[in-house]
């Protein structure tokens, strides 16, 4: 926890100050994980701007402090997911239709060469996106809140008050999805490799 | 928790952790705080602007409820017209004992004996 139970408590009866140090203390965290849930670094603000705006306005139904944590991040993978909705961003994307040198940064990653220079960085960032289109936007937060943000399974049951092993199962059954278009993609691409 | 672990599987879990060190915690913009209190004013102001319709939409029904309530209850005088019932009217206007009405009873007696 970021923040004491007592400044959630001063928050819940409308302590403006006490809230603005829960914003304070967690917009980076939100940002970061919004940033990474909805690709769109130009509309990142507006959602954890959303986030905040519906954790004001709901923070009274909050029963125990102690599930604050899970209760944000049920906040902001809504935001994400309706964001994800409204825009209809996805475009079907397919392995298919990523490059060659996707799948080849992708190759790279995994061997372990990364560069932290900012177009690598962007191409990352573009693989993943695509390879994340094999499933609906459902699908796509759990899975970037599992292997992505790190969070363990009984965290993803507080956030999606759902029991273990129905997100076993959906978990297992995207990460197949993923993989197998990733799989696909890899073989393609090996395939039609010419030498330089 | 995944099974039948391959090469892709590998590959991919290095693509994940690739991701995550290629999309770290932005800083968030000067205009964040300014623009988030912004926002929980105007969203503040809509509500009460709506509570306040609605609780002038709610007195307005509740005054002409009365105002209804009143009108019904001032006793008002009936025309004359209106003042007999159905029956009545509809006796007054063909009594029993108007011509075309009564005509003289008759008994035929001829064959009564047969």
């Amino acid at each position: 926890m970021l923040v004491d139970f007592e400044l959630i408590r001063r928050a819940q009866k409308g302590d403006g100050a006490a809230f603005n140090e829960i914003v304070l203390a967690y917009r980076k965290r939100i940002l970061g994980t919004i940033t990474r849930l909805i690709a769109r670094p130009e509309d990142v603000e507006d959602v954890a701007q959303e986030v905040f705006l519906r954790l004001y306005f709901s923070l009274d139904q909050l029963r125990k402090e102690e599930v604050f944590e899970p209760w944000l991040y049920r906040l902001t993978v809504n935001a994400a997911y309706d964001y994800l909705r409204k825009q209809r961003r996805r475009q079907e994307f397919r392995m298919s239709d990523l490059s060659e040198q996707q799948v080849m940064m992708a190759d790279a990653a995994a061997g372990g060469r990364v560069e932290h220079d900012e177009k690598y960085q962007k191409k990352i960032r573009e693989s993943v996106d695509a390879l994340l289109g094999a499933v609906s936007d459902a699908d796509r937060i759990l899975l970037m809140l599992k292997e992505v943000e790190g969070l363990s399974l009984k965290e993803l049951e507080k956030v999606y008050k759902v029991n273990e092993n129905a997100l076993k199962v959906r978990l297992f059954r995207a990460r197949q999805r993923v993989l197998k278009a990733f799989g696909a993609a890899v073989k393609r691409e090996g395939a039609g490799v010419k030498p330089a | 928790m995944y099974p039948m672990r391959g090469s892709d599987d590998e590959k991919l879990d290095a693509l994940f952790r690739a991701f995550q060190s290629a999309c770290p915690n932005p800083d968030p913009g000067a205009n964040f705080m300014p623009g988030l209190w912004h926002k929980i004013e105007a969203r503040q102001n809509f509500g009460f602007s709506l509570q306040r319709l609605s609780s002038a939409f709610v007195t307005a029904a509740l005054a002409l409820s009365i105002a209804l309530g009143v009108y019904m209850s001032i006793p008002r005088s009936i025309p004359s017209a209106y003042s007999q019932s159905y029956i009545e009217a509809l006796a007054d206007a063909s009594s029993l004992d108007t011509p075309q009405n009564v005509s003289p009873a008759r008994l035929d007696l001829t064959d009564a004996g047969r």
